[in-house]
């Protein structure tokens, strides 16, 4: 594993992987009441941007994630995918990177990262070579043998993400995909996660509940508030990149930090 | 490693000891020996059943009988347990039903399947099947439950086809459970032909059991009781060998 997130990164330049989310409103039915989840959410991701969503439990955060990644569908308004719709997930334009536990345990890391190209009828030595790239690109060279009990936290986490990007989709999408992971092994795989953007230039939208985490690795913070989940703010964040430790306990990380915090607290 | 070779002796040594003891109070007279005949008699009485052309066709009877039932009642308690399990409406009025069905004693039922099947062949399938089914049905609505709504979500996300989230989501999911709902199931189906046989029968292992028991002969219905043991811990042990295997995916 190469610990090479602060390394000057070389980005290529971002291909098509635009996100437009235009009126977006989402009401569950239960027998009683209609419960609104999301309300009119608009939001726009440019290709290659990191943007992270955060707000309290229960915002719609991961609802919103899921609409954009096909497996649900919005009451009102608009998802596009560089400029088409999504009504079902679409694996070439989205992939989807979920919290810990996803991999299917019977299936080794390598199988497990070809899954979506076997779903596809890709041919096995194809599939394996595209594999082991991916592997190799997450830090992972050398462990496609194993399954994933025989693996740590974190390791199974980047086995997901190269799982996300085995098929070279231009969005990848996270849903809390750290939540389970202890703090120093968090950290670490958010610098991998830089390190691996910086390298693919996909555009990453990343939900978590961490608000460290948000400002240290998105170029963009959208805050939304408790049901009905809203937008409240939008911050840039105007760090430099590469992101590195000391930044942490700068003024401009805890002036940020804070901002986001007050508008939780408010709405929680 | 060392533990559980330690664990494997341990064993060993404890079923050395039976044999032996069951030797010792039959040789020694603390036991009647015309009530427990000793071990290494009873081993001989085994093998020389076993060079017998009767005793052969009772052995095939009985396992055809048994490998029918269960051929029959596995894929149909299966299909009825998936059914019921992917259902939530069928899942809410069946499943108490089932579980009340479950705490009957299937033998209660045995005179009404003579009634109706006469004491043949067809009976010891019938009254094996339904031995069997209950715990099929129940043990599949475990295994679908088993599978993790995070993998069909996956499965999904990847755009599998219905076909291939049931090949490579629900069936390896499942396995783990399906494999002990196997190995238990026979346990049921085994006890079920050999209680009919037992009960009314003109032939089958079963109902040599029964006869020697009747006739008083200790050596053979120690010898057919070892028999039995020993085909239902093999069958038991080939399935448990290909579950360990898959173990660690249980969650």
């Amino acid at each position: 594993m190469q610990p090479l997130a602060n390394i000057t990164p070389l980005k290529p330049a971002p291909r098509a992987g635009a996100i437009k989310v235009g009126n977006v409103g989402q009401v569950f039915k239960t027998s009683t009441q209609d419960v609104v989840a999301l309300s009119d959410i608009s939001l726009e991701v440019k290709p290659g941007r990191f943007v992270v969503l955060v707000g309290p439990s229960g915002c719609g955060k991961s609802t919103l994630l899921m609409m954009m990644a096909g497996l649900r569908q919005q009451t009102s308004g608009t998802i596009l995918i560089n400029d088409a719709p999504i009504p079902e997930p679409d694996p070439n334009r989205v992939g989807v990177v979920f919290q810990e536990a996803s991999l299917f345990p019977w299936l080794t890391a390598e199988e497990n990262v070809e899954f979506p190209l076997a779903l596809r009828g890709v041919a096995k030595a194809e599939r394996r070579a595209k594999a082991e790239d991916a592997l190799k690109l997450v830090g992972l060279e050398g462990f496609g043998k194993r399954h994933p009990h025989e693996l740590s936290g974190g390791m199974k986490q980047r086995v997901s993400i190269a799982r996300g990007l085995v098929q070279d989709p231009p969005v990848l999408l996270m849903d809390e995909p750290f939540a389970a992971l202890d703090e120093q092994t968090r950290m670490t795989m958010g610098d991998e996660l830089l390190r691996i953007w910086a390298a693919t230039g996909k555009t990453v939208v990343f939900v978590t509940h961490s608000l460290t985490e948000a400002v240290y690795l998105a170029d963009e913070v959208i805050v939304m508030s408790a049901r009905p989940g809203r937008i409240v703010d939008q911050l840039t964040i105007p760090l430099p990149r590469p992101r590195t430790y000391e930044m942490l306990s700068g003024d401009t990380f805890g002036t940020l930090r804070d901002r986001i915090w007050r508008h939780i607290r408010k709405s929680a | 490693m060392a533990g559980s070779l330690g664990i494997k002796v341990a064993r060993i040594v404890i079923v050395v000891a039976v044999f032996a003891a069951w030797e010792l109070l039959s040789r020694t007279g603390m036991v009647n020996p015309r009530l427990l005949p000793s071990a290494s008699d009873t081993l001989a009485t085994l093998w020389e059943l076993l060079q017998r052309s009767s005793v052969r066709n009772d052995l095939a009877v009985t396992a055809s009988e048994v490998l029918i039932a269960f051929i029959l009642a596995v894929p149909v308690g299966a299909v009825i347990g998936f059914a019921i399990a992917e259902n939530r409406y069928f899942a809410e009025v069946a499943k108490p039903l089932l579980f009340f069905a479950f705490s009957i004693p299937k033998s209660i039922f045995l005179p009404m399947f003579i009634l109706v099947f006469g004491v043949g062949f067809s009976q010891k399938v019938g009254f094996g099947f339904f031995s069997t089914i209950f715990i099929v049905i129940m043990s599949t609505t475990t295994a679908v439950e088993s599978v993790k709504v995070d993998h069909l979500t996956v499965a999904r996300s990847y755009g599998a086809t219905p076909l291939q989230t049931a090949w490579r989501v629900y069936l390896p999911s499942m396995l783990p459970v399906l494999l002990e709902a196997l190995r238990i199931s026979m346990i049921f189906n085994l006890t079920g032909v050999i209680l009919a046989e037992m009960y009314a029968s003109r032939d089958g292992i079963g109902h040599q059991i029964a006869t020697w028991g009747e006739n008083f002969q200790m050596k053979q219905l120690l010898a057919g009781v070892v028999m039995i043991a020993a085909i239902a811990m093999t069958f038991n042990e080939l399935v448990r060998s290909v579950e360990t295997r898959c173990s660690h995916w249980r969650t």
